[in-house]
């Protein structure tokens, strides 16, 4: 079977599962058993048709499993904004068909040779740092929830940020096949560009005060220098740091100390100062009422879950129980109601993904689109430790979203963009093997 | 048209439902990848740099590289009539870090084109030229391998692949 239809049959069984969710919340929803939900699947599906059809001109060898994985992620997360508001999950399908859109673009404008972008690699470096910077210009930057991530023009707003990321690994995909070699022997003076790096991200973490974008840039960054150079003294060097640097700053930044102080410490036994509010309270009342809500939602969905459309997230008089439930804390949500069981699939969905765009980065035939597919999966793979890992109290929580499930414009055209890079790179490395 | 079936059952078996789908589907998904591999046989979605090398040594024989000898038909920079011995990975192109390098071709790219000779052959492949590499006319999007009599165009340089 051709790759193609291996994808239009996956896409079919993705269907299947997402009626599945699709029709329980339906069914919570109005009290009775309809038939109302066929026309949500018809639509969400029709949109990844579109994107399937696409793909059938424009990368007919690339990897079969790549769009349908996407196309159940973002039903499940629509399943679970519908529930939550339906009028974020009617905004949330707009954005799902732009991000098909831009897809469909990508795809098209680079059908020939992706490896064109490798020219621009300076362009695209430069871009991403004046984007990092972009949210911190006075007049044009907004802090949403003390992280200025966030440009407003008029009555638009994104984060420059999501699009940084992309021209970033862009750039260290052809800067790094350029000087591999170089890095590779590891003689002190070919450090600069790696500390100068540093600098810079610990420049955007003074500025946004956001430790998880900056966390991602360089993990990003690190991965690819370890992919290229194979040397493990780097990351090792790198992590230390990453980690020297966010020590000294922690002193200095109060939100990465109240982060901290709320990943380590959720509870209180007595009242402590609340900077919310300037008087004491207990600190699962003031700084980690968020955090600690999200984690009795998770500890109530038990092993197999609520049912979808049965969770609760509303207090008796209506009041959302967890405050930004649909962005950076949809995977406690998913967890309520699906269960231990349900978000373990729902991770195996994102590391099945990941494994695939490994493979894609092994079969590759040269550096550049090698070192790009790692970039890509590397970022999506840490993306959502980070996001999951600071739900579960993993790692310190950090406001990112969860790749392709979270309700967010900018995240979500910015994933369908490396979706389309990664499959531009798998066409041009399975054509490569078909024609031999 | 359910509308006499219980709302609470009716959740508990989309509820079950819904999980063995989703597992059932990771499984068709990884399923639909490995399962027809032809080339090299495969037991996991990802395999290591290691695995990958061992398997390929097990299926793959190791032949020497024959190596491939290319005829200057035309070339601003090249003499026409002379040869061109192809051992290993040789990168052609305007630019001095070329192995091959065709300074005085005005429509060559700075890096043009790869040529490889690989067990079953000699293989060409565009590193990204602006006025593209042709064989026999034919514009080369993907590594192509290449047979005896086939004219390579790089620019002004035409190269003739010999027996």
């Amino acid at each position: 079977m051709s790759a193609r239809n291996k994808e239009l049959l996956n896409l079919g069984f993705a269907a299947l599962v997402a009626s599945a969710a699709f029709a329980s919340v339906s069914i919570v929803g109005t009290g009775l058993v309809t038939t109302r939900w066929l026309g949500y699947v018809g639509v969400v599906f029709g949109l990844y048709l579109v994107a399937h059809i696409v793909a059938r001109f424009t990368v007919p060898y690339a990897d079969p499993t790549l769009l349908p994985l996407v196309g159940l992620l973002t039903a499940l997360g629509l399943t679970v904004i519908y529930r939550l508001g339906p009028e974020d999950a009617r905004r949330q399908a707009v954005w799902v068909a732009l991000g098909i859109g831009v897809l469909a673009a990508t795809l098209f404008w680079l059908r020939y040779d992706y490896r064109a972008l490798e020219r621009y690699k300076y362009i695209f470096g430069i871009s991403a740092v004046v984007l990092l910077l972009l949210p911190s210009v006075p007049g044009l930057g907004h802090r949403v929830n003390g992280v200025k991530l966030w440009i407003k023009v008029g009555p638009m707003q994104f984060q420059p940020g999501e699009l940084a990321k992309i021209f970033m690994i862009i750039f260290l995909a052809g800067y790094l096949r350029d000087k591999r070699e170089a890095l590779a022997q590891g003689r002190l003076k070919d450090l600069g560009p790696l500390l100068l790096i540093w600098g810079a991200s610990m420049l955007v973490l003074v500025q946004t005060s956001d430790l998880g974008s900056a966390l991602l840039n360089f993990g990003i960054f690190l991965a690819m220098v370890y992919a290229a150079t194979g040397r493990l003294i780097y990351v090792v060097a790198g992590l230390g740091l990453f980690l020297a640097g966010s020590a000294a700053l922690y002193n200095a930044l109060d939100r990465v100390q109240q982060r901290v102080t709320v990943w380590l410490h959720p509870w209180t036994d007595e009242r402590v100062y609340c900077s919310i509010s300037g008087e004491l309270d207990f600190r699962q009342n003031c700084d980690s009422y968020q955090l600690v809500k999200s984690l009795y939602s998770i500890a109530n969905g038990g092993y197999g879950g609520t049912g979808l459309g049965k969770g609760t997230f509303t207090t008796v008089d209506g009041t959302q129980l967890i405050p930004y439930l649909n962005t950076d804390f949809i995977y406690s949500a998913i967890a309520q109601e699906v269960g231990l069981v349900g978000s373990a699939a729902v991770l195996l969905l994102v590391m099945v993904f990941v494994a695939r765009g490994m493979r894609i980065a092994l079969i590759a035939q040269d550096g550049f689109s090698k070192l790009l597919a790692t970039g890509l999966t590397f970022g999506l793979a840490l993306q959502t430790f980070i996001i999951v890992g600071g739900v579960l109290r993993v790692v310190p929580l950090t406001g990112i979203t969860m790749p392709f499930v979270s309700y967010g414009g900018s995240s979500i055209l910015s994933n369908f963009i490396m979706l389309a890079l990664l499959l531009l790179v798998s066409n041009r490395a399975a054509a490569t093997a078909v024609n031999r | 048209m359910f509308g006499n079936l219980d709302t609470e059952q009716t959740l508990l078996v989309l509820k079950i439902a819904f999980l063995v789908l989703l597992y059932l589907f990771i499984w068709a998904v990884v399923r639909s990848v490995t399962r027809d591999l032809r080339s090299a046989p495969q037991e996991s979605i990802v395999l290591s740099a290691k695995e990958a090398n061992e398997l390929r040594a097990r299926y793959e024989p190791v032949v020497p590289t024959p190596a491939a000898r290319l005829l200057v038909l035309e070339s601003p920079t090249l003499s026409p009539g002379s040869t061109v011995e192809i051992r290993e990975p040789t990168r052609l192109g305007r630019g001095g870090e070329n192995a091959i390098r065709l300074d005085g071709d005005d429509f060559a790219s700075t890096r043009h084109a790869m040529l490889e000779p690989r067990f079953d052959g000699l293989w060409v492949e565009d590193v990204g030229s602006t006025n593209g590499t042709f064989v026999n006319g034919a514009r080369v999007t993907t590594a192509r391998l290449l047979v005896a009599g086939d004219i390579i165009r790089i620019g002004k340089t035409d190269l003739q692949v010999e027996a």
